[in-house]
């Protein structure tokens, strides 16, 4: 039976799921109806979020929301657990290559507030242990390691420093402070190379000096010897590069995800469920092989819908490129909502989109990758980067979004517009969307209603 | 010509040994006076760097990676004015390897850049005289901080890191005082922000450890200078690199350590933490402070107001008759 896309209110996914289960849905251990997760995990959240209505829809969100169980299942089951924080896509890489290793990004904890609709009170406990409400919500992972009751207690915690965000650096710290030992790795500032300096291509168009590269690709070696110690067996190159060639599969299938969604006509997934893919890239949601299966079924239902020419999106909606994830994952139905449709999109992440050299030593090919980080070079080169793939994706207009007390927020945001607007003449907005963002829905909606209305009256000039 | 620089891990002897004349931005009179028309969350010091850079056209300027503000005001400098702009990666760790060998190489391309702006390369006999005399300054300064006033000696010190000189005091040590001993902590402060120690000082305090960035903190200790004949650049970087007490490297213990030892010498019996809106980096150590050294800790956030205001005076009234 084939039924259109649409987007479904959590009330309407049980009579779904129902209809699903009648007709033979098959789901991995993780499966099962999404209104469980208010009951187990309290993600008041669903309740007001809209979800796409298809099958692969319901694997994503049951395999995000899962999380939490699946790792504290592995740490039953004998496994090592690394908690990785801030490099966004690297480490992880290397932790999957070894087996019998499990990474996870305790980062991911910015988003249970929301979640949560703050019922777990992670922020105020976050602001008792000395981190407050001028910080990122990531913050919030501060509090869920004190208490305990999301993830479990890594085996060994891991952190990129540096040319990082002074937030997560500074929280890190306080992590370090109340008892959590850290093993710190230095990300230095990239920096186009001089004249007289050996340079180096890495992935998405960037280039460092060869020097930069192999002190990252050094530091990855410090990372590598520990995670082979706690693996009970050395991460050689033979085996990190099966690691990166899995972790390709992974960006493969989101690259092609993001092509076939942001230059469909119409949007044949919705902007969260797309978010929530992108995320995917950093840690495969602490199970590589399950990420895979789940990207491929949304890969396969997403070329179905533009086959068939079916979107969940009409092609009126004014395409936008958006800068930062959201503290609120309701922001993205908003934005659906108020008339747009994402078409393109800079997480904070894009290095973990990009293939990871195959025909180089493995951690140099690696090192390569983790210093294309967006975050850990020139703002402008984020912008660059930004207005290609507006290009690419004939982006209307650009958000950026600012993640409250993000330090980097400050002055990114008006250096990243007016690169844009300088190349492309693009209508930009920078808004800031908070964990709950109901409060804010006058204000928001009125900035981006306004910003569509603007991208509208400039398809008629 | 003159180069600027916002950072005191920047070396300093680097530069003028390159013939050219560095200048710390903190003494600088025409550094964020006035009300800066900043956007959310953005560091005032940031900003007024930026400010101050834009409006030295005949300077070069020396931004850090310390935080991610001063990062970012580089990238806005450098997007208009990148010849004369440098910004100087200070590696945030310091038990790997390859922290000194980051250091190492920016001293390195410093000095290029230094060449580009009508530097000489240095030659390892005056390096090691700049160094020498420096060495001396420092020691000069830390040993009359006790016949100074609090805003004196942070005078002293700016005024060091701005052209070199010392004036050394030739008044004895005023009388031992029973004014309430205090550190003030944190990062940068500038000439339009010492009144802020007039007013600590007007409410019955007396700061006996200036840890901010432009106080006591950046004075190093002497560099050992054996190796400089052999490795100029090697022995300028390590001076730098193993004596930089910053907040911003990982782990902080070394400012833990060296602020601990400060402390308990001179009887603190609080802390003022200054730290700059939208300075995370500070700001997340007020709990630290307080649990690792057992004392109230007052924080001030700067804005973009200098001078201090009516609310900074009372509050900071409040704190010391608390500790009286």
């Amino acid at each position: 039976m084939n039924i259109a896309p649409r987007k479904l209110s959590l009330a309407e996914w049980d009579d779904r799921y129902a209809q699903l289960t009648r007709a033979g849905l098959k789901e991995p251990a993780y499966g099962g109806p999404l209104r469980r997760h208010i009951a187990r995990e309290s993600d008041l959240r669903l309740q007001h979020l809209r979800f796409d209505n298809s099958p692969a829809a319901l694997r994503l969100w049951n395999f995000l929301l899962t999380e939490n169980e699946r790792l504290h299942q592995a740490r039953a089951g004998g496994e090592k657990i690394v908690g990785t924080m801030k490099d966004l896509g690297t480490v992880p890489v290397m932790a999957y290559s070894l087996p019998g290793v499990r990474a996870f990004y305790p980062d991911g904890a910015w988003w249970t507030p929301c979640l949560m609709e703050c019922s777990d009170r992670l922020l105020q406990q976050a602001e008792a242990l000395g981190i407050d409400a001028s910080f990122c919500p990531v913050r919030a992972m501060v509090a869920a390691f004190q208490n305990g009751e999301h993830f479990p207690p890594p085996d060994l915690l891991i952190c990129s420093t540096g040319a990082v965000c002074d937030d997560f650096s500074a929280i890190a710290q306080r992590l370090a402070t109340l008892g959590h030992s850290i093993l710190w790795w230095e990300m230095p500032r990239r920096r186009q190379p001089d004249p007289h300096e050996a340079s180096c291509a890495l992935p998405g168009n960037l280039f460092a000096p060869q020097v930069q590269v192999d002190w990252v690709r050094e530091e990855l070696q410090r990372v590598a010897q520990s995670l082979g110690e706690l693996a009970g067996q050395p991460l050689d190159d033979q085996t990190l590069a099966d690691g990166i060639q899995k972790a390709n599969e992974v960006r493969r299938l989101l690259q092609a995800l993001r092509t076939t969604v942001y230059s469909a006509p119409g949007a044949p997934l919705p902007a969260l469920e797309m978010l929530v893919a992108e995320m995917l890239a950093i840690h495969f949601c602490s199970d590589r092989g399950e990420a895979i299966a789940v990207l491929g079924e949304l890969l396969a239902e997403a070329e179905k819908r533009v086959r068939q020419k079916q979107f969940i999106i009409g092609a009126d909606a004014v395409r936008i490129f958006w800068v930062n994830p959201v503290a609120d994952l309701r922001a993205m139905n908003l934005l659906e909502d108020w008339g747009g449709r994402i078409c393109g999109s800079d997480y904070m992440f894009t290095h973990a989109l990009d293939l990871i050299p195959d025909n180089l030593p493995p951690l140099e090919a690696l090192a390569r990758t983790a210093l294309a980080d967006p975050m850990v070079g020139s703002t402008t080169e984020r912008a660059a980067r930004i207005v290609r793939e507006c290009r690419d994706f004939h982006a209307e207009a650009v958000v950026v979004s600012r993640i409250p007390g993000a330090s980097h927020c400050a002055r990114e945001g008006a250096i990243i517009r007016e690169v844009v607007q300088k190349a492309l003449g693009l209508p930009t907005i920078e808004l800031e969307i908070p964990p709950v963002c109901d409060a804010m829905l006058p204000t928001l909606g009125s900035r981006v209603q306004a910003l569509i209305e603007t991208a509208r009256a400039r398809r008629k000039s | 010509m003159k180069v600027f620089y916002s950072s005191p891990w920047v070396p300093v002897e680097w530069i003028e040994a390159h013939g050219l004349q560095p200048r710390g931005v903190w003494f600088a009179e025409d550094l964020g006076w006035g009300a800066l028309p900043l956007s959310a969350g953005v560091c005032a010091f940031s900003e007024a760097v930026l400010r101050f850079a834009e409006t030295h056209h005949d300077a070069a300027m020396i931004f850090t990676t310390a935080c991610d503000q001063m990062r970012r005001s580089f990238d806005a400098f450098a997007g208009s004015q990148p010849a004369r702009a440098f910004l100087f990666n200070l590696p945030a760790i310091w038990q790997s390897p390859v922290a000194l060998r980051i250091f190492r190489a920016e001293v390195e391309r410093l000095g290029h850049f230094l060449q580009a702006h009508g530097g000489r390369a240095p030659v390892a006999e005056k390096l090691a005289q700049v160094v020498e005399r420096r060495n001396q300054s420092r020691k000069q300064l830390l040993e009359s901080a006790p016949r100074r006033s609090a805003r004196q000696y942070a005078e002293a010190i700016a005024r060091f890191h701005w052209d070199g000189s010392v004036r050394v005091p030739d008044h004895p040590p005023s009388p031992a005082s029973r004014a309430i001993p205090l550190a003030i902590v944190g990062g940068p402060l500038t000439a339009s922000q010492w009144s802020l120690l007039d007013l600590i000082e007007a409410a019955g305090a007396r700061i006996v450890l200036n840890a901010t960035e432009s106080g006591e903190r950046s004075l190093l200790p002497a560099f050992r200078l054996e190796n400089v004949s052999d490795d100029p650049l090697g022995a300028v970087a390590r001076g730098y690199f193993e004596n930089c007490v910053d907040v911003f490297q990982r782990p902080n213990t070394r400012l833990y350590s060296w602020l601990g030892e400060r402390l308990t010498a001179r009887g603190v019996r609080g802390i003022v933490l200054r730290a700059h809106t939208g300075c995370d980096l500070w700001r997340a150590e007020v709990q630290t402070l307080r649990e690792t050294f057992r004392l109230p800790v007052l924080l001030l956030e700067a804005d973009e107001v200098p001078g201090g205001s009516p609310r900074e005076a009372n509050r900071i009234q409040a704190f010391v008759e608390t500790l009286k």
